[in-house]
């Protein structure tokens, strides 16, 4: 861990005017959760961080609509996963962070890092002597041939087949969130859909933000698929845990058992939060029922490359899809 | 002073009636006014932080510390550039004191990843991890092998590479001829390890100097081989080492023996002229101590129709380092758990580029029983036999090894009394019979586990003080097994008192000299001990052998009479070791080894013995196995403390979870060492993934053992829960485990 400045501005004005002065390589604090964590591990060296956990601009969450959901950046996901309104008309959102880390972990973390929150691959995380591409770029990819239990199999490439770690921008990403984003160029709205890439040749570079912005707000569009969905997550344990494979489900019905709207993303399994349109358009019309549902999970890893050891995870999120479309169905029903 | 072994006088001195004393020390821990090693904080600390290897082996061919020196408040960088001064402490189980023969920072070679090259030691925590961070090191690097199957591993056979009695490979009968001609027969490989024990509380301690004496605090469960090992290291008297210990924050043997830390620790402090505290950061403790082992078993079960056994040959092949043989005694108990009469053991050490595996809860008997018991599974579905049954038809009388009987033995009524609780009778015997309306899957396995009786030198003192209390200080370490709470508990009953008028102090060698605490034999011996010395404290109190005491009367009448005593306490020693244990087991007590072979008992042969059901549940999209209830019997003789007994059985079952379904090491051979070195990534029991658990005892004292009825329970606990666990596991979806841990993708 390196000596680094701190600074905890009082406004969102002067957290910008703040990172900007800063300069680049400065890192916005905010519950400190995946941040302090990498620091510790020598992963992050940043010179500065600005600490924007209590800024007023990002607190608050409103989800009782009538047109979107608002949740500030800086609100606890321990505040938004016990959110009545959220867990009765969202479930999905609700779980994902329910079932993500541990209590304490989401006391102290905010929903608006928890977007940028980084991979867990160990040899990421381990340091010298693992290569790693976006770690140090040009190094290689240890994962590659190596302990890939837990690595993508969606938009991985030769460079790097880290996971996407996260749980919360899989349950956002099916449910077409955008960001509201503020630096010192002034303010803008990015859908989540365009905040994560995939590695490509720059593992390195993992989402669209420049270094001087900050998400001030996270917006979802209300649906009436919100009540039937759910947030399914497969790990080792029965908490604590990341996900070995997960589903974002959200389903409406019509005559008979047939899909009206469907919205699918999965998670743990991809380079990025996974948004699933070839699932989607296989349950178009469908009856949901349990071919169409492993039908979906089919399609949904259609793409999916396995690497040494994780090629068991296509056919656990092939189920892990189907069965959150059986969970998702049952509360579109109710 | 006495110096008694284990004497025949039973009905003398009759033991209270079970009580449900709380815990000792349960407020001071959850309120957090308990203090561990790493707690003590004397003005003027300073602290360190090693910097350890990131090649697999080979030579440091540079060691750049200078960036690393010039960080504000870095005030010392030891490594082998430097002469420390320090000697090796020898490997534990070859009359030394350490986990491995290895003592890191004293030349430039690296045995293994995660080897120790460089203590940073700086004013403060962050300049000192600062400056770790900073520290390069170039290396020439050799071959390395880290899996058993690897290319330039070695094999060697443990007869002839441990010369000793009690390490040769246990023959009965000719096994090989009888497996052949068995009508039913199992051949089976089973594979368990590496794991890693992860207690808690992390390695680490303070070393300070006062004046030219060395004070450690640091968790442990051998207050006498840090004593001994670092006074050989440091080349000073051990009276001039104290080692002071009260709680271990968890050991499961990590903490059994001198870790290399601390003596450099020491060297340090006395350059500095300050205290200096290490407390190793969680992914070094995976490199820094001992772990368990790989180990392959290829057991081979001959049976009669009927499934009575006739044959087994057990062969393991073990884990090793380069350098040490960690002795092996996994067919101690698969030649005893059944009355086998032809057994034949054959036990190997492959030598690994690892640091040297240790000892780790039920270090043999684990993985042991989780091959046998597995087998055992095997046979019973071959003869068509229900598990219980075919293991009760299969009970042994007399020991099958030495002919002798077994000072008790009460397998039969753990299995009995278990299959009872459980249910075990509406057990369907099919594999995937019991299915729920949703697809989901239950099983039932049962498994037995035996671990050997230990008992070791104590010398326990007690202080009757003219207040009535009653201070006992005696050579053991409260690792939160309650040891504490079972002698605090044995002195108040026997003077009829209360628990709080009792003072016990362990941990501690200002006041006595410490044997290693580990093999469950911690409650036994020092009871054994405390039993001794309260004879002897009655009879300078001048009171009957038996009956209540007024402690605060009986001092001052004591003092009356014996003027030359001050009249403000009265004090009584006895020295206590196993039976057949020489009089060097106590002077290597003294030393802070670990005794020899032993006890030997010259009648009889001595094991715990428990068994283990457990139901097991696996949901059909995502099979992953979780254990919904569990229930174990042991018969470890009389129960010492039945709150703190039933706590180390339940913590039994939640390591035997993590053990059958999730624990494990990773190893990349491309790099060596361990790769998910953090509890995020080395997946322990969440309390979610523990259902219920209900814990009884045969509860039977053991006085052919010992006065006091006591066997052992903290290791034979963990024995057979994994089996257990993997035999649900097969009845309820048909597929076999042989290795462990039991994950989803070997289910789907
Ligand atoms: C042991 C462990 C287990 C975990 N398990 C899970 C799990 O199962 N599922 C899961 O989803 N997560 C899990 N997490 C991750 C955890 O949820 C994240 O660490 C947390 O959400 C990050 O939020 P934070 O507020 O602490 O972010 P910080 O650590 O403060 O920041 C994270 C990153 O986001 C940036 N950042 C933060 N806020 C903003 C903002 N408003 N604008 C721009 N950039 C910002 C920071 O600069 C930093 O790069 C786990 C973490 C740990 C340590």
């Amino acid at each position: 861990m390196r000596p680094y400045t701190y600074t905890a501005p009082a406004t969102l004005e002067e957290a910008v005017r703040a990172l900007s002065e800063a300069g680049p390589g400065t890192k916005v604090l905010a519950g400190g959760t995946t941040l302090f964590d990498l620091m510790k591990l020598d992963i992050e060296t940043p010179p500065a961080v600005v600490d924007i956990r209590a800024l007023p601009e990002l607190a608050g969450i409103d989800t009782a609509g009538p047109r979107e959901l608002t949740f500030g950046a800086g609100a606890l996901m321990a505040d938004v996963a016990a959110d009545p309104l959220l867990r009765r008309d969202y479930p999905a959102l609700a779980e994902s962070l329910a079932k993500a880390a541990s209590q304490q972990l989401r006391n102290m973390a905010t929903v608006g890092g928890n977007l940028l929150q980084r991979t867990r691959c160990t040899y990421f995380r381990g340091g010298p002597p693992f290569p790693c591409n976006k770690r140090l770029p040009g190094s290689g990819c240890a994962a590659i041939g190596g302990l890939d239990r837990g690595h993508a199999l969606l938009g991985g490439g030769d460079a790097c087949v880290a996971t996407y770690p996260g749980d919360w921008a899989v349950a956002l990403i099916a449910f077409d969130a955008v960001l509201d984003v503020t630096g010192p160029r002034g303010t803008r709205t990015l859908p989540l859909a365009g905040l994560h890439v995939e590695p490509g040749e720059r593992p390195d570079r993992e989402h669209t933000l420049a270094w001087d912005e900050i998400v001030t707000r996270i917006r979802v569009p209300v649906t009436a698929a919100g009540r039937g969905s759910t947030y399914h997550k497969v790990r080792d344990r029965e908490s604590y845990a990341f996900a070995l494979a997960s589903a974002a489900v959200a389903v409406t019905l019509g005559e008979g058992g047939a899909v009206e709207e469907c919205r699918v993303a999965v998670g743990g399994v991809a380079t990025r939060p996974w948004r699933c349109p070839s699932a989607e358009e296989e349950l178009a019309g469908a009856v949901l029922d349990r071919r169409s549902a492993r039908r979906a999970g089919a399609a949904a890893f259609a793409g999916a490359r396995a690497g040494t050891h994780n090629a068991f995870r296509i056919e656990l999120g092939i189920r892990t899809v189907a069965e959150a479309l059986r969970i998702a169905g049952e509360r579109a029903l109710r | 002073m006495t110096d008694t072994e284990e004497s025949g006088d039973r009905t003398a001195h009759p033991w209270p009636p079970v009580e449900r004393t709380p815990r000792v020390g349960a407020r001071e821990k959850v309120t957090g006014a308990a203090r561990y090693g790493a707690d003590h904080a004397p003005p003027g600390l300073a602290y360190a932080i090693p910097v350890v290897a990131t090649a697999g082996k080979g030579r440091i061919t540079g060691l750049d510390t200078a960036e690393a020196a010039a960080v504000p408040g870095v005030l010392l960088i030891l490594s082998h550039l430097d002469d420390l001064g320090i000697a090796p402490a020898g490997y534990v189980m070859a009359d030394g004191y350490a986990f491995q023969s290895l003592q890191p920072l004293l030349d430039d070679r690296i045995a293994y990843r995660g080897q120790p090259i460089a203590l940073v030691v700086a004013d403060t925590l962050v300049a000192a991890v600062h400056a770790a961070g900073l520290v390069r090191a170039a290396y020439d690097e050799e071959p390395f092998a880290v899996e058993l199957d690897a290319a330039g591993t070695e094999t060697v056979l443990q007869e002839e590479a441990l010369p000793l009695p009690f390490l040769a490979d246990v023959v009965v009968g000719d096994a090989d001829g009888a497996y052949e001609r068995s009508p039913l027969r199992v051949d089976a490989v089973y594979e368990t390890g590496p794991q890693h024990q992860v207690p808690m509380e992390l390695i680490g301690g303070v070393a300070e100097w006062h004046g030219d004496t060395l004070v450690v605090h640091e968790g442990t469960q051998s207050a006498g081989a840090l004593r001994g090992g670092l006074a050989r290291q440091l080349g000073i008297d051990p009276d001039r080492v104290q080692v002071i210990t009260p709680y271990v924050g968890g050991g499961f043997g990590q903490k059994n023996s001198l870790q290399p830390h601390l003596a450099p620790l020491a060297v340090a402090a006395r350059r500095l002229g300050r205290p200096v505290k290490l407390v190793l950061p969680r992914a070094h403790t995976f490199h820094a101590a001992s772990f368990r082992p790989v180990s392959r078993h290829r057991v081979r079960l001959g049976a009669d129709r009927s499934g009575r056994l006739l044959a087994a040959i057990h062969e393991v092949d073990q884990q090793a380092s380069r350098r040490d043989l960690l002795p092996a005694t996994y067919t101690e108990i698969t030649s005893r758990l059944y009355g086998i009469s032809s057994f034949r053991g054959r036990q190997r050490h492959v030598r690994t580029d690892v640091q040297t595996p240790g000892y780790m809860r039920a270090p043999f008997e684990h993985p042991a029983a989780f091959a046998l018991e597995s087998a055992l599974d095997e046979l019973a579905c071959a003869a068509g036999r229900d598990p219980v049954e075919l293991r009760l038809s299969n009970d042994a009388g007399a020991d099958p090894v030495t002919g002798k009987p077994f000072s008790s033995r009460h397998l039969a009524a753990c299995l009995r009394r278990g299959a009872e609780l459980f249910g075990w009778a509406e057990r369907p015997p099919d594999p995937g019979s019991m299915r729920e309306t949703d697809g989901t899957l239950v099983g039932w396995g049962v498994a037995a586990g035996a671990y050997p009786v230990m008992t070791v030198p104590v010398l326990a003192r007690l202080r009757a003080r003219a207040d009535g209390r009653v201070l006992a200080e005696v050579g053991g370490h409260e690792m939160g097994q309650g040891i504490t709470t079972a002698l605090a508990r044995a002195v108040a009953g026997d003077l009829g008192i209360g628990v709080d008028r009792v003072d016990v102090v362990v941990g501690d060698t200002r006041v006595v000299p410490h044997h290693l605490t580990a093999g469950a034999w911690g409650t036994n011996s020092t009871l054994l001990a405390v039993h001794a010395a309260l004879l002897e404290l009655r009879a300078r109190l001048g009171v009957p052998r038996e009956g209540p005491v007024d402690v605060a009367a009986a001092v001052a009448a004591a003092g009356r009479s014996a003027p030359e005593q001050d009249g403000a306490e009265v004090v009584a020693e006895a020295l206590t070791k196993g039976p057949g244990q020489p009089p060097e087991a106590v002077d290597r007590m003294r030393a802070g080894l670990v005794a020899p072979a032993g006890p030997e008992y010259p009648g009889h042969v001595a094991f715990s013995f428990i068994a283990h059901f457990a139901e097991v549940r696996v949901a059909p999209a995502a099979p992953r196995v979780r254990v919904s209830r569990v229930v174990s019997v042991a018969d470890c003789g009389r129960v010492a403390s039945p709150v703190t007994a039933e706590a180390q059985v339940r913590g039994a079952v939640v390591w035997g979870i993590g053990a059958a379904l999730s624990e494990h090491s990773e190893v990349d051979p491309r790099f060596g060492g361990f790769v998910n070195a953090d509890l995020a990534d080395y997946v322990i029991p969440v309390n979610a993934d523990v259902g219920r658990i209900e814990v009884a005892f045969v509860g039977e004292p053991d006085f052919t053992l010992n006065p006091t009825g006591v066997k052992t329970l903290g290791e034979v606990a963990l024995v057979g829960v994994a089996p257990a666990i993997a035999n649900a596991v097969f009845h309820a979806t048909g597929r076999r485990p042989r290795s462990l841990p039991i994950r989803v993708e070997d289910l789907l």
